[in-house]
């Protein structure tokens, strides 16, 4: 218990179970409206560290989660920005200035041979910006994280919608953010904690 | 926070749409007798025949520069006309809810395509002008007929290079003066290489035309005798007028029916249906007529990738135009929201990618002559880029206004989703459409032996702009307030109306 205060500065009320150290409250839902006007209720009362989690992309979720813009568009275009000057300085240094070889009868330096690898340099490291600044952007991969503590959460891949929220939120309380959490109408209000070994 | 009001949205659809659907609900999506659009096809009208009046004038005072400025209007407005039906096949061809609503302004656009079979007399009419090869042609077909079959006569022309040599300005390369004046290879790269390769062929035979290329491009030509023929040419272009008449007519009539018989599936199946077949013939068609139209003014030259390039064109004016006039519809109240952020998000994302395109073909077409320096297919950027000044500074706008502004303009998600942005960069794209139209005839006009000496922008350009423009225009506006200005009618417009890019 002493460890879950620390984390959670609000912690006020002890935890209903001795357990352990609470990790995340995973609240369920039947249809992608009730988790959409949930999340929008979340959202509203700050939390940082929360999920929704869905069987497929619920249009508008974005907006009812509070999400700002993706960085993954700034991660691509220094790539690809990157990837374009370095092909360009490739090529200049080596063929233009230090070693020029003399193929099919075009100068060293010429912008049009370029513009293929340059192209290509861009493409290739934006591709990389892309997946690698989205597994890093989401934390990704991860082995580990308390929803897969639930059994019901299998159904997420299923037909049933779920919020979680960690208990890592500077928001987190138990007995508010429970509250909270009922007040959206879940099906269901699961609080998984740590297992401690007996 | 407006929570309540959140709460109170329908369930299964998020708040923000069903909000849209409200306003959507109201408009009747035809233009009133009031509006401004009503009469837009008379203002259109008008100066169609305003260009038609003085390009008849020009085409009595300067014949030949009318000839090709009218080419040049109406290549750049069958662009638009095709790209439009490019986007209707394909929005059935994918089966497609987000477009839905976009879908009928594309549709008024290609509504357009028969006037183009008019449009299309002046050029008929300036045949022997705008293609040089008719004249080969006609020399070839009266040689068929002395040798019988023409396709056998290739032993035959050694005899008439005397002859091709008088009538040389035709090939697009001068006569011999001419390339001593200019000695320069098309890159200035090796002329030495350039020089050892002519004197290779020119010491077969050492005429009066010291000319080496002719003999080359005599025998390229004779090649082509059959296929650039005055009859099989005209054939070509009743089909791909007939073609284009019919798939228009196909799919105008089918989706404005289906207004009226509210929600029919088989008249949606049945325009699916077509639709793979109609994309084949779409794309042959579209790609013969930039080859007999365009390609073959410069009939010794040639680009297999030359139909993709103007197909390449077309979708990117489309997409752009398309863009403008909804906008414009969604400014005058007249759409509501059936057509709002989300559908120009995703319209910008094609414009860009078709940008992206286009440069990718252009430059592919470009890279693989400029590489191999054979002196036949350099031809094409010989006479853009070293007439000096005019066409070799349009040549770089081309590659800086034409590409690059708009790919960084419109590459940003914010910038799509900002409609004046938008509009903003479907603008730009459309003003390079006719930059680059003009490039791409205009070279044509002021060609000197090898090069395009000048560039003088002609009140002639202007005038069969306005004359081919105002036109085509005229009759898709007239169109736009006879019709709904979305399918009302079709199974997924409600889909369309609640479009969401996650």
């Amino acid at each position: 218990m002493a460890a879950s205060k620390k984390k959670t500065k609000k912690s006020h009320t002890p935890a209903t179970d001795a357990d352990g150290r609470p990790l995340l409250y995973l609240a369920e839902y039947d249809t992608p409206a009730d988790v959409m006007h949930a999340a929008e209720k979340v959202r509203d009362a700050g939390y940082s560290r929360w999920d929704v989690h869905t069987p497929f992309p619920v249009h508008g979720m974005d907006r009812a989660m509070g999400m700002p813009d993706s960085k993954v568009g700034w991660i691509v275009l220094a790539m690809g920005l990157t990837g374009c000057t370095t092909a360009f300085l490739l090529m200049w240094w080596t063929n233009g200035i230090d070693y020029e070889l003399v193929i099919g009868g075009k100068p060293g330096f010429s912008i049009p041979s370029m513009i293929p690898v340059m192209f290509e340099l861009t493409i290739l490291l934006s591709a990389f910006g892309a997946v690698f600044g989205m597994f890093g952007l989401n934390q990704l991969p991860r082995h580990w994280h308390p929803v897969f503590f639930s059994d019901r959460f299998d159904r997420c891949s299923d037909d049933k919608f779920f919020i979680s929220i960690e208990a890592a939120d500077p928001e987190f309380d138990l007995a508010d953010t429970r509250s909270l959490l009922e007040d959206t109408h879940p099906t269901n209000i699961e609080l998984i904690q740590e297992e401690v070994a007996q | 926070m407006s929570k309540p009001k959140k709460k109170s949205a329908a369930k299964g659809e998020s708040p923000k749409a069903s909000k849209k659907k409200a306003e959507a609900k109201s408009p009747t999506y035809r233009i009133p007798a009031d509006s401004p659009w009503a009469n837009a096809w008379k203002v259109a009208a008008a100066f169609g025949g305003i260009g038609l009046v003085a390009s008849i004038f020009g085409m009595t005072s300067d014949p030949d520069r009318f000839a090709y400025s009218w080419l040049f209007a109406f290549m750049t407005f069958l662009a638009v006309g095709l790209g439009a039906l490019f986007f209707v096949l394909a929005q059935h061809l994918t089966g497609a809810g987000w477009g839905v609503t976009l879908r009928r302004v594309s549709e008024f656009l290609m509504s357009g395509l028969p006037v183009f079979a008019l449009l299309f007399v002046p050029v008929f009419f300036n045949m022997d002008r705008l293609y040089p090869w008719l004249e080969h042609g006609e020399h070839g077909e009266a040689h068929e007929e002395e040798h019988g079959d023409g396709e056998h006569g290739d032993g035959e022309h050694g005899d008439e290079h005397g002859e091709e040599a008088e009538h040389g300005s035709w090939l697009g390369l001068g006569d011999g003066t001419a390339q001593a004046q200019d000695p320069r290879d098309p890159w200035d790269m090796h002329p030495d290489e350039v020089a050892a390769q002519a004197a290779e062929h020119g010491a077969e035979e050492h005429g009066e035309h010291h000319d080496p290329e002719h003999q080359l491009h005599g025998e390229i030509l004779e090649s082509k005798n059959w296929f650039l023929s005055r009859g099989f040419f005209l054939v070509r272009m009743a089909l791909y007028f007939a073609l284009w008449i019919a798939m228009f007519w196909f799919y105008f009539s089918n989706s404005t029916r289906q207004d009226k018989e509210k929600g029919k599936l088989a008249i949606t199946k049945r325009m699916e249906l077509l639709a793979p077949v109609c994309t084949i013939l779409f794309g042959v068609t579209l790609t013969g007529a930039a080859i007999d139209w365009t390609m073959s003014m410069e009939p010794s030259w040639y680009s297999t990738i030359f139909g993709v390039q103007y197909f390449a064109v077309s979708a990117v004016i489309a997409h752009a135009v398309i863009i403008l006039i909804t906008m414009g519809l969604r400014r005058s109240g007249l759409i509501g929201n059936a057509v709002h952020v989300e559908h120009f998000h995703d319209i910008g994302k094609l414009l860009h990618g078709f940008i992206i395109f286009w440069a990718y073909i252009s430059f592919s077409q470009f890279m693989l002559i400029w590489y191999a320096g054979i002196p036949e297919e350099s031809t094409y950027y010989h006479l853009r880029w070293w007439g000096g000044g005019g066409f070799l500074n349009l040549s770089v706008i081309m590659i800086l206004a034409g590409f690059i502004v708009p790919f960084f303009i419109l590459m940003s998600r914010n910038a799509k989703r900002n409609l004046p942005v938008l509009t903003f960069g479907a603008a730009w794209v459309a003003v390079m459409h006719i930059v680059q139209c003009y490039w791409l005839y205009m070279p044509y006009a002021e060609q000197t032996g090898l090069v395009a000496t000048s560039l003088r922008l002609h009140w002639l350009d202007i005038a069969s702009l306005l004359a081919v423009g105002g036109i085509y225009l005229a009759v898709v506006f007239w169109n736009m307030t006879r019709y709904p200005l979305i399918p009302v009618g079709d199974p997924r417009v409600e889909r369309a109306l609640h479009h969401e890019v996650v």
